[in-house]
């Protein structure tokens, strides 16, 4: 008797456990502060890929249709699985893909681009990072959908794109438009 | 009336009794004391009271915040919702800089300003943030 | 190529375990008298298979073959041929390959070393042994394969963080994972022995080699990864209490208890419940440990790679063998619990009792602090971290009875001790190392509430040891062991009580007084290295006795992007000076930390004493 209540106790203990440790591995476990400013940072100044000249943000924002900003590197893999994506949403009218290099090689982002297609109506460079932390990047790849109208970030995407964020774009841009 | 083999028996198990308990007693005394709580900025703003106790702060480093003197370092942390002056007397480690992840310990002095002794920031075996590296799993 | 070939040797190795538990659990149903012959081929394939996996790892990253994702992650071509080679275990999928090979290999050898043994009890460890490697290689081939290939290949890796770039983190996982991968070999024995009914004498001598071996590679292990973070890390200290060194901290109390109490279950037949059940924790808590540091549930300074489907993996598997275990234990125990012998109080059986309940304590101590913060968050969200004075506040004290046992409980008889004859020369060494301690105490004006019982133990061990060491008999191994200990006690307690810090921000040409010395900021030299640059500072540190220049270092790596401090240690048998820098911002300060640590180096030497304790009781003759 007292035996099967030993083993009894014993087993709900760890079954406890278990299911603590459970949910434990559920949080997420990285203190990410949340942006609030919604507005694109237009002021930012950065070099062009190919011909090294300095732009403005803004300046390439300031049509009445979307842009997609896109923080990528030729190093990051799960870049590479978000590009076909990119090529898509540049098949889309009203739609403005910008690409901002992040801490990486000239010669390998241009490389890069010449084998898997270049998306982007225009790359800016980010050699060392900090462009990429003054528009509110945690890491790479990040998606902005921006509306050029009000410079609003409609929608934030960390992580690369995948089927389900790509139809939403479509959708959000859809309703938009109405 | 009993028998000293069942006393002592008895004795015995009274023993490991209070031993057991005196030690369970001092254990959650001192993880009582010995606990300290991490806030963001924000949560530390909107504390219904001042927490004396010692906490932890984390967020990011503002950029140009870090002032250095001879004794001191004073930096802002930031969520970009609200920030938390932060001075501090000791040794940074590398991972701290501007624009970075970092985490303060340390006691309020009020709701903006902490006095920092201990500065932590993370080491990666992998170089990428960890969300990068959280996509790159999903990836696969 | 080399992707592939390691790639379908898992899948051989795997094709392996399955048949091995069927053809062991069939052997053991049909109750034959010989170990079929074809168990002990299928294992050597095995063996050699993931043998020839890791290998071809290895030849990935010497290759710098980056096709291979984890090399692509982890490696990069200007690294030194030796940090390639460590690379291939320094990161997850690797290190799961590493102990992957080690359970093989163990078993391996186990079969051959049980030659002698009952067949079902070898039959029967087999197949617990294979549940686990089975465990592993699921978890390698379908979370964690280190042999996924990328297309297009990459020109260059993403290279290893320069914080683990050195020799003692370099050999650190594997020496650990030596001692956690051995206490599995004794969770599925006792297990095993367990079913045969044969927990016994006999056993106890045969599982005790596995059981010191463990134990040996597990103190090296934490002593390698202790000695990296005094010198890497550049944090001026040996111990953090950090979470993910707890988590090695805590098998290591369980199967020190054990190797206590196995040497009483081997010499007197009892406490076979006992022996058991931490048999049981000690496998429990090191895959546990694998579990907390793999699956980032811990919030720790050393962050390895996130991943919650790892983690559930490993839980779900840690969980189902633990309840495998307990069902085991309870069906089993009884057939186990043939003769309660009679032992008295004052005996060495009580004395290696109540090492364990201490042990037991600590453990519990180190477990709680660990875990509780894990379970606050999940129970209210509130997220916490357990500071260091906790688990000092809770074990210093316990330390006081813990020494006083450890110096009288090795002199004790076997079953029954007089100790109405109060030994005079101990109540003398006794007397003597509490006077000792507390005129030190009172010339140094030390204030802390236990010096004077710690250290007046510690003496008080010292002292026992020493003299035992002369008296040459059978238990030379347990002395140096303990002697080793009352070092080890010795040195924290000067280290930790003497130890002074100053920091400062400091410019080129500065110079502060700090206690009776002063800290001159000399010059800083850039120098450029293959791949790196270095920032070389220049300080001296003068005192009327003399001075000493330190040149610690700034490295900033380019692949990847990293600083990293070196820190510049001055040893001598006394004390360590200690200086690190740091750059905060250009705007010419430097954060400057300088650190007097006495006795830092017989720390190391009386780890390695207590494990040369260990070593010799493995290649002691039986008698």
């Amino acid at each position: 008797m007292i035996k099967n209540i030993k083993f009894i106790i014993i087993i709900l203990f760890s079954l406890f456990i278990f299911f603590i440790f459970l949910k434990g591995l559920e949080k997420p476990n990285n203190y990410l502060p949340e942006k609030t400013s919604s507005k694109i940072e237009t002021n930012l100044s950065a070099k062009k890929l190919y011909d090294q000249k300095e732009v403005l943000l803004g300046e390439l924002i300031n049509n009445n249709n979307f842009s997609i900003i896109n923080i990528w590197a030729s190093w990051c893999l799960p870049c590479r699985d978000e590009h076909v994506y990119l090529l898509n949403l540049k098949k889309t009218n009203s739609i403005n893909v910008i690409g901002i290099n992040y801490k990486d090689k000239k010669s390998n982002a241009v490389e890069f681009l010449k084998d898997f297609g270049n998306p982007y109506s225009e790359v800016l460079t980010d050699p060392d990072g900090t462009k990429s932390i003054e528009l509110g990047a945690f890491g790479i790849p990040e998606t902005y959908l921006v509306n050029n109208k009000n410079k609003e970030i409609i929608k934030k995407y960390i992580g690369p794109l995948n089927d389900v964020k790509f139809k939403e774009i479509l959708k959000i841009i859809k309703n938009e438009k109405n | 009336m009993y028998g000293k083999k069942v006393k002592l028996r008895a004795f015995f198990i009274l023993l490991i009794f209070l031993s057991v308990s005196l030690a369970i007693f001092l254990v959650f005394k001192s993880l009582e004391e010995n606990v300290v709580y991490f806030k963001s900025p924000t949560e530390v703003k909107n504390l219904p009271e001042l927490e004396t106790k010692k906490i932890r702060v984390g967020g990011m480093v503002k950029k140009n915040s870090i002032r250095t003197n001879e004794l001191e370092i004073n930096f802002i942390i930031t969520d970009y919702k609200n920030e938390l002056v932060v001075s501090f007397k000791g040794s940074v480690p590398n991972l701290f800089e501007e624009g970075k992840g970092v985490v303060a310990e340390g006691f309020l002095k009020d709701r903006s300003y902490l006095k920092a002794i201990k500065i932590l920031a993370k080491h990666d075996e992998n170089y990428m943030p960890p969300e990068v590296n959280e996509a790159l799993k999903e990836n696969k | 190529m080399a992707n592939q070939i390691g790639n379908y040797s898992l899948y051989i190795a795997l094709i392996a375990s399955i048949f091995l538990i069927f053809q062991s659990s069939n052997s053991i149903r049909s109750k034959s008298k010989n170990l079929d012959s074809k168990i002990f081929s299928a294992l050597s394939v095995q063996s050699l298979m993931v043998f020839i996996s890791f290998f071809s790892l290895i030849y990935a990253f010497i290759i710098s073959d980056f096709s291979n994702e984890t090399v692509y992650n982890n490696s990069h071509t200007t690294k030194p041929l030796f940090y390639k080679i460590s690379g291939s275990w320094g990161n997850h999928e690797g290190s799961l390959l590493l102990w992957l090979l080690v359970l093989t290999i163990f078993l391996f050898i186990f079969l051959i070393n049980s030659k002698k043994l009952l067949i079902k009890y070898r039959l029967l460890t087999v197949l617990f042994q294979e549940l686990i490697i089975i465990g592993f290689l699921l978890f390698i081939l379908f979370t964690s394969n280190p042999f996924l290939n990328l297309f297009p290949i990459p020109k260059e890796g993403m290279g290893l963080n320069p914080i683990l770039q050195d020799p003692a983190l370099a050999i650190h996982p594997p020496i650990l994972y030596l001692g956690y991968v051995g206490t599995s070999i004794i969770f599925s024995s006792s297990l095993a022995a367990l079913v045969c009914g044969m927990v016994n004498k006999i056993w106890a001598k045969h599982i005790k080699k596995w059981i010191i071996i463990s134990w040996i590679f597990l103190t090296i292990g934490i002593l390698l990864g202790s000695i990296w973070a005094y010198y890497e890390l550049g944090w001026g200290g040996f111990w953090f209490w950090d979470p993910v060194e707890n988590v090695s901290l805590m098998p290591w109390f369980c199967l020190t208890a054990l190797l206590h109490t196995i040497i009483v279950l081997e010499k007197r037949n009892i406490y076979q419940s006992w022996t058991i059940i931490l048999s049981i924790a000690t496998f429990s808590l090191s895959m546990g440990g694998t579990f907390l540091v793999r699956s980032g549930i811990l919030n720790s300074i050393h962050t390895f790679a996130n991943d919650p489907s790892r983690g559930i993996f490993i839980l779900c598997f840690l969980f189902a063998l633990v309840l495998l275990a307990i069902f085991i234990f309870f069906i089993y125990q009884k057939k186990n619990l043939k003769n309660i012998s009679k032992s008295f109080l004052a005996s060495k059986e009580t004395a290696i009792l109540i090492n364990n309940w201490f042990m037991m304590f600590f453990l519990s101590v180190v477990l709680i602090g660990t875990v509780y913060p894990i379970f606050l968050e999940v129970i209210n969200g509130s997220k916490i971290s357990i500071g260091p004075p906790f688990y000092q506040k809770l074990i210093a004290p316990f330390l006081i009875p813990f020494l006083l046992f450890m110096a009288v409980g090795p002199n004790l008889k076997w079953i029954k001790d007089n100790l109405s004859k109060i030994n005079f020369n101990q109540l003398i060494l006794f007397v003597l190392s509490i006077i000792i301690s507390y005129l030190l105490v009172k010339l140094y004006g030390v204030n802390y509430l236990f010096a004077v019982p710690l250290f007046g133990l510690g003496f008080f061990l010292f002292f026992l040891t020493v003299r035992d060491l002369s008296s040459k008999d059978s238990t030379l191994s347990q002395k140096i062991s303990h002697f080793g200990f009352s070092l080890f006690i010795l040195s924290i307690l000067f280290n930790g009580i003497f130890a002074k810090e100053f920091t400062s921000n400091m410019k080129v040409g500065d110079e502060r007084e700090f206690m009776n010395k002063t800290i001159k900021f000399e010059n800083l030299k850039i120098i450029e290295k293959n791949n790196y640059k270095s920032l070389v500072a220049n300080f001296n540190v003068s005192d009327n006795k003399g001075s000493i220049n330190l040149s610690p270092e700034v490295r900033i790596y380019n692949q990847p992007k990293t600083l990293t401090s070196e820190a510049d240690i001055n040893s001598t048998i006394y004390s360590d000076n200690f200086l690190v820098f740091n750059v905060i911002k250009d705007d010419g300060y430097y954060n400057v930390r300088y650190q007097h640590k006495p006795l830092m180096l017989w720390i190391w030497f009386s780890i390695i004493l207590i494990s040369a304790g260990g070593i010799l009781g493995y290649f002691k003759k039986d008698d």
